[in-house]
């Protein structure tokens, strides 16, 4: 990790729980960015330190760590290929570890979406459980509004073009978004943003 | 985050892939929800930071094993239930997550708001960092921190001052009416028992008056409901309120599984509407303020019908001889009495005035509500069965687009609905409101009415109007506690000014720190008719930040143990499980000091358990009586609290009774099957657990006159001329109150990072507006009324003849917002969110003239006109969802 780097972060240590990983530059740089690198397309949801109100204080070069062991700490899944996704037919995959709980989405909107890899970044994928309670939304995607929901249980929806920000719900968190990069054709999974219902850690059992 | 003032607070969440969970020896304590009327059973678990639990079952405090992937089972906690708290002054991790209560949430189920209540700790390491943690005194116009004893001493002598030189029509108190049972209770001992003053009015209103006085008028206590009550109904009529929205556990669980057809009446489509449209229900999308009238067609027609519960209005519906019970040959001057006796009326005489009634027709009533006739007979259809042999089982809710609209004509026409269609005395066929808040307030005494100088007529006495009296100059000394009286009343902007032109705009302010020259100062205040202003508070709002001259710092949830009853009466223990902010300490301590120093005597408790006991017995012969509990923990020698804690998720369903040493609770009242155990010392045989409260016990039907509210509705309509549209208000899933909590979660604030307006693609485009832009919201004509306390007639009441008499004047009103374009809010009319503070105050666009008849306010029907200003932000904007919610 370069210096300024470094230095840019200021954070709040105790929002983080995961400081022992080791950074990685590329897949960081990758996060907070949003940008295209070498052809891959990825998230742009996070922000710079100052726009979290009040970071000011403890914790220099926490968040970078963390933030790095979003993708560092994963494995990079082969979950498809662009050329065999239709608009609007999602696919299930599997990600980041073969348990049911694990169950993913791959989409194709159609359009654009915050995180969409392919050429209209329009790709996304996204954890097949609510973070309510934990129901199913596998076959609750609604192509015309491209959302996810409402969940069968308690009516949560969640909005696939925008980091899976609930539309409404009960869920107090985003639905987990795969973080995905493409190889030519193909569709790798990389990471996810966010805690999978019923998981203490993503990576638990993998 | 010290953006008391502000409309605005972005950010945005950052998420997590990973949950510390607690370590198998974390304490856990049991508390229920903070936020919304239905107070969902929750746990609060702490341990200390560098410590964490495993996987495995044996390895945390939850003993089961991570993932936990079977749904609703409870026990994940998501990344935002989680914070870290100073406990014993070191950090601890801290998760609040739901209980698996027996009764209310059963499955671990949560709403929005309470899912992520953790995040309302106070965390020096978080955006809640800026709790007040000291008492703060205006020096020089800048907030600065001074003792416990200075502030208290302070606020004692100037009161004091105030009282004996002016007497207690010069003191007034303003305080949330919820924030648990030991404060307010305390608070009340203070204004209504040691002051004795009518200058006191809760958080929501301007006058201590009932919400909905109408039902209360005709004998029906509206907390009456069990939650099984809903779910039994085979239809349920909701007016002025989406459960899913606002008491979301209360739909997700109880009405979901029930399964009713639902009836919803609302001027726009919210998520519970469009699963009552798939589940057989029916949407009567009512404009703004018609409610009266639709009842009274609805009831029109069923009765030309024959479609009306007979056995039901035979047994239970008052007659004229039985109306009069009660009342006696005194002068009838109580509200419900006054009310009652020149409109409450017999069945016969009843049907006879609704047959005649103009704005009971239903060509007028098509027209005025813009509901399809044939929504409004399918309405009368679904409630009654249409004269078919089996009745379904009707419940009627109902809720603040209600009763703050048209208040009194509102409630009295509804509860005519529902008794004609057979509701209120049995299982499944119940009358009550749904509630906003939750139900934490005993007085320590009666409001003293006889002291105001408010009269309908020449003896209908109503509770003072407490913003008026401020503006007409009668209050030298204000103490507000727990609310933000500005912007939560209408003509927000207009009482805003009079309260910074007689405090900070007043001559007299304060320049220095010595305690005496702050008395004489604050008194100089006072004598020259200006105000002198404290506030309680747990953070600096609109009134503390710019007005205020002392700030006393609050404990609240979690920080101090205290108690409340929810929704459906079930009392539970609130328990603390961290520090207070600094010094910050709760209200019924704050008001010993002051009460103390004042000279009044009564104020010696050592905990709050020591208040607890002693407001037991002010909840005598009351819905809430919990004095049989406390009687029973002394007689086995036990706490109370500890009894509380013992079923801290279940709680105890109040009323409740002492029988055979053993305590015996009431599922609903108003059920004539109850029966109640005579001969044990403490219980009270309470009138309501079995029939209604009105003396004769039965259920008064009342003539609706709609002249009482129409001219007022013609003045304050939205002018085509001036492209102005209706802005109504209302709660918001997402949101709770006045955002005080939420705007300090990133996970709230990416969703709404300012308050909202809901505008029809059709008006928006008229005036060039799209999703995420900035609008200015004006209304050149918010009437607020200045006295006009006492007027000899009836008809002097009316909204012409108080404005030809030069008691309403014309003010202006302004609010900001940002636009979602959406369709859930037809062309004409726009929403927004209820209770923003600074900018987003959608009170200063209504006004400020409550219905004559209660006192109530009207909130739901401000109006502007509303241009475009800007946009948000692109970084957030691209962020953010507009899509619809339903």
């Amino acid at each position: 990790m370069s210096k300024i780097e470094n230095e840019k972060q200021e954070v709040d240590a105790t929002q983080e729980e995961s400081p022992l990983e080791t950074p990685c530059m590329s897949r960081r740089k990758l996060l907070m960015t949003g940008g295209k690198m070498g052809g891959v397309a990825a998230i742009s949801m996070l922000l710079p330190g100052t726009m979290f109100p009040g970071k000011a204080a403890a914790g220099q070069g926490m968040v970078s760590a963390a933030v790095a062991a979003r993708t560092v700490r994963y494995p990079r899944t082969k979950v498809g290929k662009l050329s065999a996704l239709k608009t609007d037919r999602p696919v299930k995959i599997q990600y980041p570890g073969n348990a049911e709980g694990q169950k993913g989405l791959l989409i194709k909107l159609g359009e654009k979406a915050m995180g969409g890899v392919g050429p209209k970044q329009d790709v996304v994928a996204f954890s097949a459980f609510c973070t309510h309670q934990g129901g199913p939304l596998e076959d609750q995607y609604n192509p015309k509004e491209k959302s996810l929901g409402p969940c069968e249980f308690h009516l949560s929806k969640f909005d696939l073009q925008k980091h899976g920000i609930m539309i409404t719900a009960s869920a107090v968190q985003n639905l987990p978004q795969i973080v995905l990069e493409v190889e030519g054709d193909d569709i790798y999974a990389v990471g996810v943003l966010g805690l999978i219902y019923g998981y203490q850690d993503n990576l638990q059992g993998v | 985050m010290s953006n008391a003032g502000s409309n605005v607070t972005f950010s945005i969440d950052l998420p997590k892939d990973r949950v510390p969970v607690p370590p198998a020896d974390a304490e856990i304590v049991p508390t229920a929800c903070d936020y919304c009327i239905v107070g969902c059973a929750y746990r609060a678990i702490t341990w200390p930071v560098g410590k964490e639990g495993g996987p495995k079952a044996s390895e945390n405090a939850f003993k089961v094993d991570y993932p936990r992937t079977e749904s609703l089972v409870g026990s994940w906690p998501s990344p935002n239930q989680h914070t870290i708290v100073l406990k014993n002054g070191e950090p601890h991790n801290c998760i609040v997550t739901p209980a698996i209560s027996e009764r209310v949430n059963r499955s671990g189920n949560h709403s929005v708001r309470g899912g992520g209540i953790a995040q309302k700790c106070y965390s020096p390491w978080r955006a809640t960092r800026d709790r007040l943690q000291t008492p703060l005194l205006r020096v020089r116009n800048v907030l600065q921190p001074i003792s416990w004893d200075d502030a208290t001493t302070i606020a004692a002598e100037v009161g004091r001052y105030v009282f004996d030189k002016y007497g207690e029509m010069a003191y007034g108190v303003k305080a949330y009416s919820y924030q648990f049972y030991e404060n307010t209770y305390a608070i009340t001992k203070l204004a209504l028992q040691s002051i004795e003053t009518p200058v006191y009015a809760h958080h929501d209103k301007p006058s201590a008056q009932d919400d909905a006085s109408g039902l209360e008028d005709m004998g029906i206590d509206t907390f009456g409901p069990s939650y099984d009550d809903w779910s039994a109904s085979d239809v349920i009529f909701i007016s002025g309120t989406d459960p899913y929205e606002t008491k979301t556990v209360l739909f997700t669980e109880h009405i979901m599984e029930g399964r009713p057809k639902l009836v919803m009446v609302l001027p726009r489509k919210s998520p519970g509407v469009t699963w009552a449209e798939e589940n057989d229900g029916l949407w009567l999308q009512v404009n703004v303020g018609t409610d009266a009238i639709l009842h009274n067609a609805m009831c029109r027609y069923i009765i030309e019908k024959g479609w009306q519960d007979q056995h039901h209005i035979d047994h239970w519906a008052a007659s004229s001889e039985e109306i009069d019970w009660g009342m006696g040959r005194g002068t009838r001057n109580t509200p419900w009495q006054w009310r009652s006796t020149r409109w409450g009326t017999n069945f016969k005489k009843w049907t006879k005035w609704l047959l005649k009634e103009k704005y009971a027709e239903m060509d007028v009533a098509v027209k005025m509500t813009g509901i399809p006739r044939e929504n409004i007979i399918n309405a009368c259809k679904m409630l009654t069965g249409a004269g078919k042999k089996k009745r379904p089982k009707a419940s009627f809710m109902l809720e603040k687009g209600n009763y703050w609209s048209n208040n009194y004509l509102n409630t009295i026409s509804f509860g005519n609905l529902a008794i004609i269609c057979g509701a209120g005395t049995r299982d499944g066929q119940v009358i009550g409101r749904a509630g906003g808040h939750q139900r934490g307030g005993v007085n320590a005494a009666g409001y003293p009415r006889s002291k105001t100088p408010e009269r309908f007529g020449k003896i209908g006495r109503k509770a003072l109007n407490v913003d008026n009296w401020v503006r007409s100059g009668h209050v030298r000394f204000m103490y507000v506690i727990g609310t933000n009286w500005i912007e939560a009343m209408q003509g927000s902007q207009d009482l805003g000014d009079y309260i910074k032109d007689h405090t900070t705009g007043s001559k007299h302010q304060v320049q220095k720190f010595d305690v005496e020259h702050v008395i004489q100062t604050l008194k100089a205040r006072a004598d020259a008719g200006d105000m002198v202003l404290i506030n309680n508070e747990i953070y600096l709002r609109t009134i503390g930040n710019q007005y205020a001259d002392l700030v006393m710092p609050a404990a609240t949830w979690g920080e101090e143990t205290f108690t409340r009853a929810q929704g459906e009466r079930q009392l539970r223990i609130y328990s603390k499980f961290y520090d207070p902010p600094g010094d910050a300490k709760p209200d019924w301590w704050i008001i010993q000091q002051i009460a103390k120093k004042m000279g009044f005597d009564g104020y010696d408790w050592k905990t709050s358990e020591d208040v607890f006991k002693e407001l037991a017995r002010f909840t005598r012969n009351s819905r809430q009586d919990l004095a049989p509990l406390v009687k029973w923990a002394a007689l086995n020698g036990k706490s109370p609290y500890d009894v509380l804690r013992k079923r801290a998720a279940t709680g105890y369903q109040l009323p409740l009774r002492l029988h055979d040493n053993k305590l015996i609770e009431t599922k609903r009242l108003h059920n004539p099957h109850v029966h109640i155990e005579s001969g044990q010392g403490i219980t009270v045989k309470l009138k309501r657990a079995g029939s209604f409260t009105k003396p004769s016990g039965k259920l008064i039907l009342h003539k609706v006159d709609w002249n009482l509210f129409g001219d007022f509705y013609e003045a304050i309509k939205p002018k085509p001329e001036k492209k102005e549209l209706w802005v109504t208000c209302g709660r918001n899933n997402e949101i709770w109150q006045s955002v005080f909590d939420d705007m300090r979660k990133p996970y709230i604030m990416q969703r709404h990072p300012m308050n909202f307006i809901e505008m029809n693609p059709k008006d928006a485009a008229d005036r060039g507006i799209g999703n995420g832009d900035l609008v200015a919201l004006e209304n050149d004509e918010v009437f607020v009324q200045v006295g006009g306390f006492y007027r000899a007639r009836h008809k002097d009441f009316l909204f012409t003849n108080l404005k030809k008499d030069g008691y309403i004047k014309t003010t202006q009103g302004s609010a900001s917002a940002m636009v979602y374009v959406t369709s859930v809010v037809p062309p004409g009319t726009t929403f927004m969110y209820f209770n923003w503070p600074g900018g987003g105050a959608s009170n200063s666009l209504s006004s400020a003239v409550a219905d004559p008849l209660t006192n109530a306010p009207r909130y739901k029907l401000g109006k502007a006109a509303i241009r475009k200003i800007g946009t948000l932000p692109d970084y957030l904007k691209k962020r953010m969802t507009f899509k619809e919610k339903v």
